[in-house]
């Protein structure tokens, strides 16, 4: 997936059909993060439930419209342009910080499913278990690389 | 009586002022997950930062295991948790003491 260019503040993407085939296959993964993964305070037991509870609710709401986006973001014909062998995908700045938050979802999230390896142990033997959750951390990542490096700059 | 009054007065206004005061921190936690560019361009969208600010706390995380972002009243640490945990990073709101 590659930057092509950056016109009337939308930015337009090309993509291979392989790529636009496995970026609706890894979208449709999400949500992944387990609901009751984030908390308000880092000590929970000091936390006011109520501010954790409307905090749960708040993401909550967040994934639902997320998975609405996702869904009407796929089922858009007029967002890509197909040619024979590729793809051209236009995304506005806001429509890039949503996907940006699904990519890492997933990516994060599939690392919890890992069991959430610390720095340094990442010398996970791939097998038929863990494959679908590092399949899916790669290519997460590789396509939110792509948007990072079209929206960063230098 | 009079020596009173201006207690009472004073009283009413540090209780409505300590509700505005910035009494919250709020941390991003190290994970060894999230990319430095991903948390970088993060803390830019919902701050507002330019690059070398968020660069800088995103060193923090990453170096020292946590970064304090922003000291803020109540309702707006609320705010900046979910937005950063929207992103799904490690962000959480503690009493500045």
């Amino acid at each position: 997936m590659k930057l092509l260019r950056v016109q009337n503040e939308h930015y337009v993407f090309r993509l291979t059909v392989w790529e636009r085939k496995l970026l609706a296959v890894v979208l449709n993964l999400y949500p992944v993060i387990p609901a009751a993964h984030q908390t308000l305070s880092k000590f929970p037991a000091t936390t006011d439930k109520t501010n954790q509870k409307l905090l749960d609710e708040a993401l909550a709401e967040h994934r639902n419209e997320n998975k609405k986006l996702v869904r009407a973001f796929l089922a858009d014909g007029r967002r890509f342009r197909e040619t024979d062998i590729s793809s051209w995908m236009t995304l506005s700045a806001a429509e890039i910080e949503w996907l940006l938050q699904v990519l890492n979802d997933i990516y994060v999230g599939n690392w919890i499913l890992l069991g959430s390896p610390d720095e340094g142990k990442w010398d996970i033997t791939p097998n038929e278990e863990n494959v679908r959750h590092l399949g899916a951390m790669q290519l997460a990542q590789n396509f939110q690389g792509a948007l990072l490096d079209a929206v960063s700059g230098p | 009586m009079p020596e009173v009054m201006p207690d009472l007065e004073r009283g009413e206004e540090s209780k409505s002022k300590s509700e505005k005061e910035p009494g919250y921190v709020v941390i991003c936690w190290n994970d060894p997950v999230n990319l430095m560019i991903y948390v970088t361009h993060v803390f830019q969208v919902v701050f507002g930062w330019q690059k070398s600010k968020a660069e800088f706390h995103m060193k923090q995380v990453h170096n020292l295991g946590k970064s304090v972002l922003v000291r803020e009243s109540l309702e707006k640490a609320e705010h900046f948790v979910h937005q950063l945990q929207k992103y799904s990073l490690h962000a959480t709101m503690e009493r500045d003491e």
